[in-house]
């Protein structure tokens, strides 16, 4: 007898659980529910100029300009995604060249001194990752004034987190047997970085670095619009003279500037790893 | 005289084997001339005046001493600004749960292994989501307002637009990397491809697709704050107002308050996605 009690209790309290589970789901999903209604109703029907979209038939209008490729403009577009293409490079090597003390320090089985440099580097990768690099190209232009230079240094500065974040982690997963071999002989901490750490995770640095540039390229091309030159500063003056088929014009330079750098580093890829 | 010590002694002609027709290091500095070729070439070409390089960290610091040093915190703490930053998180809200409504169904489409259709549906999914994630977030706001106004019903819909480029490549890679196994056991019963996918796949990708869905969030709201720069709501119109009015210390403060959110919003993002990943 005592053994169905125990199981009839046993159940009930499963039973009990279940449906308690089910209230707090329900709860959430009210909430969730409740949410998205408030968002909507303050970002999209009370911020939004009705009146202008539906009445006058603004709304097709505008989109209707943007239909049209203007092909006087095809020739002058060469030059600014030569230039995009170039910031890009010259960002993500310049990134590159910066993230080896990022890298040093941010793993942490090669770390100098873990309670100090650790942290700092971990702080200067998510600091580089989470600021926008219009941010960081408002600073440049700031900075060094208006121009490429602007560009390079925010992607450089933009591409450090990611590029860091990945190989540092490539490090700490690497065989310690031939850094413990190099140390064995004598070879000084650079010697074991060079020697020891750099084959090991080359493969990953060159991959990871090919897969920046392909995303700096599309960074790249919106810098402009803050100042720094390529593509994005031809997009700013289409847009401002209301042209607004060279505005597409230049969208369309841009998708096949990415297509472009996907192709390029789908072949890297294959070739160096 | 004929014999079996009679070996032909002679050693084969001295060629070492080489993948490479010339010497390696030919093959290592012609790309390394190369690179500093086109190194040298672009700098010229961009006008990157050098010595301004080597002078900037003085500059910078001068720059930062001097200007932009101290930041106007009051300003940040104001009633305005802070309901612009609620604003913004409310739009990164909607743009990702819209993005990722629409990044679900494309996903789908876009996987090659669960795709309807491989030769129609495959590449138009395909294409959406490339298209969508090529255009950067920023042209997508100005393309947004242009069209519907200012406001922030436009910088939503360019969040959607995004999420639906990054997490729909993630959710298509997702569905590729699963177990065949129970697709084909629920397609044996003759079940719809709805039930196929609802019974066969959801359950193997649910917690990759919660990890994602939080990631999405974070990287929306980073996107969020500066897509009000150009008219869709927003802090980031509080920036691009006070970088205007060269309000230095604003801005400063400004700058601050988004890398203080970003930093706030990405703890919060790991710390869930670690506890889906262990309730897993």
């Amino acid at each position: 007898m005592a053994v169905t009690e125990t199981m009839d209790r046993e159940v009930g309290r499963i039973i009990d659980q279940r449906s308690k589970s089910r209230r707090v789901r329900f709860l959430i999903f009210l909430g969730v529910m409740a949410l998205v209604v408030w968002s909507v109703k303050a970002t999209i029907i009370d911020d939004t100029d009705w009146e202008r979209l539906i009445t006058s038939g603004n709304f097709l209008e505008s989109i209707t300009q943007f239909l049209g490729i203007d092909w006087a403009l095809v020739p002058n577009l060469v030059s600014p995604a030569i230039e995009t293409i170039m910031v890009a490079t010259l960002g993500t090597l310049l990134g590159v060249v910066l993230c080896v003390p990022a890298i040093w320090f941010g793993a942490l089985n090669i770390t100098p001194f873990p309670p100090i440099t650790y942290p700092i580097a971990r702080l200067m990768m998510t600091l580089s990752r989470s600021i926008h690099e219009i941010v960081w190209a408002l600073f440049f232009v700031a900075a060094v004034g208006l121009g490429a230079l602007a560009g390079v240094l925010a992607i450089a500065m933009r591409s450090i987190g990611f590029i860091a974040k990945i190989s540092a982690e490539a490090i700490e997963d690497l065989d310690p047997k031939p850094v413990e071999a190099i140390r064995a002989v004598g070879g000084s901490e650079f010697q074991v970085f060079i020697y020891a750490i750099l084959p090991q995770v080359l493969p990953v640095v060159i991959g990871v670095t090919i897969f920046e540039w392909e995303i700096n390229i599309r960074r790249s091309s919106i810098l402009g619009l803050v100042g720094a030159g390529g593509l994005g500063l031809v997009f700013f003056r289409q847009l401002n003279t209301f042209n607004y088929e060279g505005v597409t014009t230049v969208i369309l330079a841009i998708l096949v500037l990415i297509l472009f750098g996907e192709i390029v580093s789908y072949f890297v890829r294959k070739a160096v790893i | 005289m004929a014999s079996a010590t009679d070996i032909r002694t002679e050693t084969p002609p001295l060629r070492e084997w080489n993948r490479f027709r010339f010497p390696a290091s030919l093959y290592r500095w012609g790309g390394v001339l190369l690179a500093l070729t086109f190194l040298t070439y672009s700098i010229i070409y961009l006008n990157i005046p050098l010595e301004r390089f080597f002078t900037m960290f003085g500059r910078v610091g001068e720059l930062l001493a001097d200007r932009y040093y101290p930041p106007e915190i009051d300003y940040v703490l104001e009633a305005d600004y802070l309901g612009s930053v609620v604003d913004t998180i409310l739009m990164a809200y909607l743009g990702a749960l819209f993005g990722m409504l629409l990044a679900v169904p494309l996903g789908w489409f876009g996987s090659y292994n669960m795709t309807p259709s491989r030769h129609f549906v495959y590449p138009v999914a395909r294409l959406v989501t490339m298209s969508a994630r090529a255009v950067h977030e920023t042209i997508w706001a100005i393309l947004f307002v242009t069209i519907l106004g200012f406001g922030m019903m436009a910088g939503v819909l360019a969040l959607t637009m995004f999420c639906i480029g990054f997490a729909g490549k993630l959710f298509a890679e997702e569905i590729e990397a699963i177990d065949m196994g129970p697709v084909e056991a629920i397609r044996a019963t003759g079940a719809s491809e709805l039930s196929v996918m609802a019974y066969g796949v959801f359950p193997q990708v649910r917690v990759a697709f919660t990890g994602i869905g939080i990631y999405t969030w974070d990287v929306a709201f980073r996107a969020a704050t500066v897509i009000g720069f150009f008219g869709a709501g927003g802090m980031g119109w509080y920036l691009k107002r006070n970088v205007l009015q060269i309000e230095t210390h604003r801005v400063a403060a400004i700058l601050l308050s988004i890398i203080v959110l970003v930093l706030v919003s990405e703890a919060v993002s790991a710390w869930a996605r670690a506890r889906v990943a262990k309730a897993k």
